[in-house]
């Protein structure tokens, strides 16, 4: 696996692809094989006539994804590769993230809620060759669970995972979890693997149902060939060569000679000039990603709502999202963006600095002094952290930016050894991932320790809620009170931006930042 | 010869287990705990402790330092934390890039300065040497990650090379070539500036001794005394500096190999810092010692080789 490897010519890609399908249906390599459709399951092939997979398209990631097994892995990098080879029981879609069926077709719920029954589609096939059933299941969520693997946290509420029939799943909950479908389909993290690999090493070697297999991975990139047994439509391509670029001006200039077909590496200061380029297509959306800034609340002077609420009020919002994305980020001032179905339009804060002055002067909190931590890793909080201390200087604020390596951060921000900080949160789907770690009373991420026992109740019932508009308003009510805090200082939803070359078709960029070619199309 | 290379051989295993040890024991006191940046925005208390556990951190330090040396002896490296694979596989994989780039670095360098060198050295102070001296002097003072990013803008296009990655020899010379000769060009024209300058000082210094004005005060030609009394004495001294250029390029260029997606160890060795990835960086550090080691004693032995009178100490 790890041999690097360069890739075949697109001929002997083909020959080989024609040649594994025709060994696959029994029938000789000749020009009538040819057009025949290489699936034998094709349980959802309807349009007769649809052209074969052509061209491998090269895809040159920002970064260098760490290792491959998708229920260790935290790396987005290492996601915008496995996105095409696994699948989950159920996925977002990719207009509003609302769960779909993926390898489950359909599912019930009892009536009180604690059990959720899967039924899983038929004729699902792995890259090794094995059938899907619900024994797979069974062993991947157990992995996880049992072996306390980075997503164990997501079956938090999840008592017993069962098979109940050869495909059929059945999962029992401690309490009711309205959120359970984006805590199974969120992302790949919770991805079905064959219940044989146990003997694989599954950092290297990927097994899964995608539309794509990983047939080889190097130091400077990983490889993908389409999967013909795949359960769903054919991909438009023969694979996908992942590149890691993370210079962009190298990923730039490959886009324009035609050496790289995608990328994501496109810093917001050329967006403009991309928009306008001929043969380069690019692709926005607002993310589900968000910044924030969070205040020590354990100790003074940020121990006083007030004192927040002046620095909430002091800042120029539209500046500091301009700043940190060059005007690739909407500004929110809360952390669901618009257009999701959970978000709200709440903005209280209108920036006034004669009423922050006046907040800072009743705390006694005059000439106020502080720092904000902030990770060298994440370039828009760095570049947002210097907009705000200027910002504060203009209301006698002395805010020191303390720009550290991200490994020292995580520690600090452990241990509390903060008087602020700034970061991101990147891929939330659901209100509960949005606000309940974050907020309530010793959450697990509630590094800033903010307790409000309001919140605190709204959140317990929003998160056991099952009706979505009475589960809405109770996280509407949450948001509110977290926003009034300033529990968070929320910035802004920075943009997804990915760039592609015109020859590349089908595909779009989603709010998600899922990267997904099964549907692309390549043009010669 | 043979006792003085074991001696040398002996010297280099202390030197390695100083390293191995100094190395283990300072990675304990850097700040940043692997765990949290491995897990990241999904650490919690439980799913730390069975990480750390699984990854042997949670051993006692001399158990673990005993059981990483010993593999080490053999060979093992131990697992790296960060990608589940051998670090010694890992850095098998990466070092055929990085000894393709130090090796074609150094012999742009050693274009660029062995003849400008010359030619300075000749003519000191003239026209010809105020060309040579602005010329290395601009070579040391571009930033190499702005000359990579200008070469992959205009050169990469215009010749149609690629603007990033490695293609194994073995698997494709061409390819090889084409892959290795932008960053090299990058590595080399920064290296060769230094070394045109040594070439100068060291010629110049040469052909000031007193032999040299003996040759040439009994009528011997220029170029001979050049290339036979001067060349030759300022050549002990040039050696040393190239040893160690290569030395310092065969533990990877880390903003070359980041500007031009090239996988070689110094990449690798900057990815372990930034992840704690100690059994990978443990690695790397013991293996860039290696590197030294081995290339100084090439350089001492070598002297044996240009300098008779060494081999007679």
């Amino acid at each position: 696996m790890r041999t690097p490897r360069a890739l075949p010519l697109v001929a002997t890609t083909a020959g080989l692809a024609l040649f594994l399908a025709a060994c696959s249906t029994g029938e000789g390599v000749d020009a009538e094989g040819l057009e025949e459709a290489p699936k034998a399951s094709a349980s959802t092939d309807e349009g007769a006539g649809a052209p074969a997979p052509e061209g491998v398209l090269v895809a040159a990631l920002a970064n260098t994804p760490d290792q491959f097994d998708p229920h260790v892995t935290t790396s987005q990098a290492s996601f915008q590769v496995l996105e095409n080879v696994y699948d989950t029981l159920v996925v977002p879609s990719a207009e509003d993230l609302t769960f779909e069926p993926s390898l489950a077709e359909e599912w019930t719920t009892s009536d009180d809620g604690l059990q959720w029954v899967f039924t899983l589609r038929d004729g699902v096939t792995f890259h090794d060759g094995s059938e899907l059933d619900a024994e797979d299941v069974v062993y991947s969520y157990t992995r996880i669970i049992e072996e306390e693997l980075s997503n164990a946290f997501r079956f938090g509420t999840v008592e017993s995972v069962e098979a109940t029939g050869e495909n059929e799943v059945t999962m029992t909950l401690t309490e009711e979890t309205p959120n359970l479908l984006a805590n199974i389909g969120g992302f790949k993290g919770m991805a079905i693997v064959p219940s044989e690999s146990a003997e694989l090493d599954l950092a290297t070697q990927a097994v899964g149902t995608g539309p794509f297999e990983l047939v080889s991975t190097s130091a400077g990139g990983a490889t993908l060939e389409a999967f013909d047994d795949y359960w769903g439509e054919a991909p438009g391509i023969e694979g996908v060569e992942y590149r890691y670029v993370a210079e962009s001006a190298a990923a730039l200039t490959g886009l324009e000679n035609g050496d790289i077909h995608w990328s994501d590496n496109v810093p917001a200061q050329s967006i403009e000039q991309l928009d306008e380029q001929e043969g380069v297509e690019l692709g926005r959306t607002s993310s589900t990603d968000y910044h924030y800034t969070a205040f020590n609340q354990t100790r003074p002077p940020f121990d006083d709502p007030d004192v927040r609420r002046a620095i909430a009020l002091a800042v120029d919002r539209e500046a500091v999202a301009e700043g940190a994305t060059f005007g690739a980020g909407t500004v929110n001032q809360t952390a669901i963006p618009e257009g999701s179905f959970w978000a709200n339009d709440y903005a209280p804060f209108e920036q006034d600095a004669a009423a922050a002055e006046q907040l800072l002067a009743d705390a006694g909190a005059e000439g106020l002094q502080f720092s904000l931590m902030v990770p060298d890793s994440d370039e828009p909080a760095v570049a947002a952290a210097q907009v705000v201390a200027s910002q504060l200087a203009d209301i006698g604020v002395t805010m020191t930016v303390d720009t550290v390596e991200t490994g020292i951060f995580l520690d600090r921000q452990g241990q509390g050894d903060f008087d602020a900080f700034s970061w991101a949160w990147i891929g939330n789907i659901d209100p509960f991932d949005y606000y309940h770690a974050q907020h309530i009373t010793d959450g697990g991420f509630n590094f800033q320790g903010y307790s409000n026992p309001e919140v605190d109740e709204l959140l317990t019932q929003a998160a056991a809620e099952t009706d979505e508009d009475a589960r809405k308003e109770l996280y509407a009510e949450a948001e509110q009170l977290i926003v009034d805090d300033v529990s968070y200082l929320y910035w802004f939803n920075p943009d997804v931006v990915e760039a592609w070359s015109s020859s590349v078709s089908g595909y779009e960029a989603r709010p998600d930042s899922a990267v997904n070619f099964e549907t692309v199309t390549l043009e010669s | 010869m043979a006792t003085y290379l074991a001696s040398r051989v002996a010297q280099a295993a202390v030197v390695l287990a100083g390293v191995a040890v100094l190395v283990f024991s300072i990675l304990q006191l850097v700040p940043g705990d692997p765990v949290r940046i491995a897990l990241g925005t999904r650490y919690t208390e439980e799913t730390g402790a069975a990480l750390r556990e699984r990854a042997g951190l949670d051993e006692p330090l001399l158990v673990q330092f005993l059981g990483w040396a010993g593999g080490a002896l053999t060979g093992d490296l131990g697992v790296s934390f960060r990608s589940g694979e051998p670090v010694t596989a890992l850095i098998l994989e990466r070092l055929p890039a990085t000894m393709s780039l130090a090796g074609m670095s150094i012999l742009v360098a050693l274009l660029i300065a062995v003849p400008l060198g010359t030619i300075s050295a000749l003519r000191p102070r003239s026209v010809v040497d105020g060309v040579a001296t602005v010329v290395s002097q601009a070579g040391i003072s571009i930033p190499d990650f702005w000359m990579g990013i200008l070469l992959i803008v205009f050169v990469a296009p215009l010749l149609a090379l690629p603007t990033g990655g490695y293609t194994p020899l073995t698997e494709d010379p061409a390819g090889w070539l084409r892959a290795v000769v932008l960053p090299a060009v990058t590595v080399g024209v920064t290296s060769g500036s230094v070394l045109t300058r040594f070439v100068r000082s060291s010629l110049l210094e040469a052909s000031g001794a007193e032999h040299v004005r003996t040759a040439r005060s009994k009528g011997l030609a220029p170029p001979a005394v050049m290339a036979w009394h001067v060349m030759r004495n300022a050549l002990l001294p040039f050696v040393t500096v190239l040893g160690v250029q290569l030395a310092y390029l065969l533990s990877g260029v880390v903003v070359v190999e980041i500007v031009f997606s090239y996988p070689g160890l110094g990449e690798l060795a900057l990815q372990a810092v930034q992840s704690r990835d100690f059994p990978l960086l443990q690695g790397a550090v013991l293996l860039f010692a290696c590197v030294f080691l081995l290339v100084n004693l090439l350089v001492d032995l070598s002297y044996a080789v240009l300098d008779p009178r060494v081999g007679t100490r």
